[in-house]
C-alpha cells in the first residue's frame, strides 16, 4: 500500500465522523459500522490513484463504503435481512455516548424501510448529498433515488404516525396537511 | 388501520412531486405533504447529526498515523 499524502490522510480522517454515521445507520450496529469504515479508509487509500483531484472526496468514500456493505450484505444475508426484527433490536441499543434527544422510534422506523429506501434517504435527506451524486454512489438512475426518497418518506410518515411519535403523532400530522393546503 | 388517513391524506395532496418517476412508484404511494416532509427531514438530520457528533474511536486516526509512517511527522 502507498504511503499517503499529509493531505489525503487529514482529508479521510475529516470525513470519518460522517462515515460512521451513514454505516451506523446503514447497518445499525457500531463495532460494526466502525469495521465497515476501517475497510472503506483500506479500500480508499490502496486505490487512491483511481480517486480524480478535484471531485467530491466525501462522495468517492461514500460510494466505497455503500459497496463494501452491500458485498457484505449479500454475504450475510441470512443474518442481516430480517427488516422487523434484528435490524431494529441492534439499532435500539446503539448510541451510548449520551444521545441527548431520544431518536429510538425513528430510529425504529428507519429500520424497517427497505435498504435501498434506508439507503437513498440518508444520502439525500442526512448527509446533504444532491439528487445526482446520491445517483452516482448507489449507481443508478436519479429518477430512481427520488422515487425511493419518496416512498422512503411516506413510509416513514405512516409508521411514525402509527407509532404515534410526539411531534409527527397522527393528529400533528392531520393538522399539518390541512394548514397547508389551507 | 391507517388506511382513513392514508387516502385523507392523499385527497389533501398537492401535486408538487409528481414528476418524480411515476412508474417507479405506481401510485401506490401519495406524494407527502411538504409540512410532513419538513418534519421527518428535520427529524432525520437530527438523529443523523447526533451520529456524527459522537466522538471517533482513536482507531481511525491511529491506522491513518501507521500507515504514515515514514513521513514527516507532526502535522495533523
Amino acid at each position: 500500500m502507498t504511503q499517503p499524502e499529509p493531505a489525503i490522510r487529514d482529508a479521510l480522517l475529516a470525513a470519518v465522523p460522517s462515515l460512521r454515521a451513514f454505516a451506523i445507520s446503514l447497518c445499525g450496529q457500531v463495532d460494526r459500522a466502525d469495521d465497515l469504515v476501517q475497510d472503506t479508509l483500506l479500500r480508499a487509500l490502496s486505490h487512491i490513484d483511481r480517486f480524480e483531484r478535484g471531485t467530491n472526496l466525501n462522495a468517492w468514500l461514500f460510494t466505497i463504503l455503500r459497496n463494501l456493505f452491500h458485498s457484505e450484505y449479500r454475504k450475510r444475508r441470512r443474518e442481516v435481512e430480517d427488516p422487523d426484527g434484528s435490524y431494529a433490536g441492534r439499532l435500539r441499543v446503539q448510541p451510548e455516548q449520551g444521545s441527548r434527544l431520544d431518536f429510538e422510534d425513528f430510529r425504529a422506523a428507519l429500520a424497517k424501510l427497505p435498504p435501498d429506501q434506508r439507503e437513498a434517504l440518508l444520502l439525500v435527506g442526512a448527509s446533504g448529498f444532491s439528487y445526482e451524486e446520491a445517483a452516482n454512489i448507489c449507481g443508478c438512475a436519479v429518477g430512481t433515488i427520488k422515487s425511493r426518497v419518496n416512498r422512503a418518506r411516506s413510509r416513514l410518515a405512516a409508521l411514525l404516525a402509527v407509532e404515534g411519535v410526539e411531534d409527527l403523532g397522527p393528529d400533528q400530522m392531520t393538522r399539518a396537511a390541512l394548514q397547508a393546503t389551507g | 388501520m391507517i388506511s382513513d388517513r392514508r387516502k385523507g391524506a392523499a385527497k389533501l395532496m398537492p401535486k408538487a412531486d409528481l414528476s418524480d418517476d411515476l412508474s417507479d412508484r405506481g401510485g401506490a404511494e401519495p406524494t407527502l405533504d411538504r409540512a410532513i416532509q419538513d418534519r421527518i427531514g428535520t427529524h432525520l438530520r437530527a438523529m443523523y447529526d447526533d451520529l456524527v457528533n459522537q466522538p471517533v474511536p482513536d482507531r481511525f486516526a491511529e491506522l491513518l498515523g501507521r500507515l504514515d509512517r515514514g513521513e514527516k511527522e507532526g502535522r495533523r
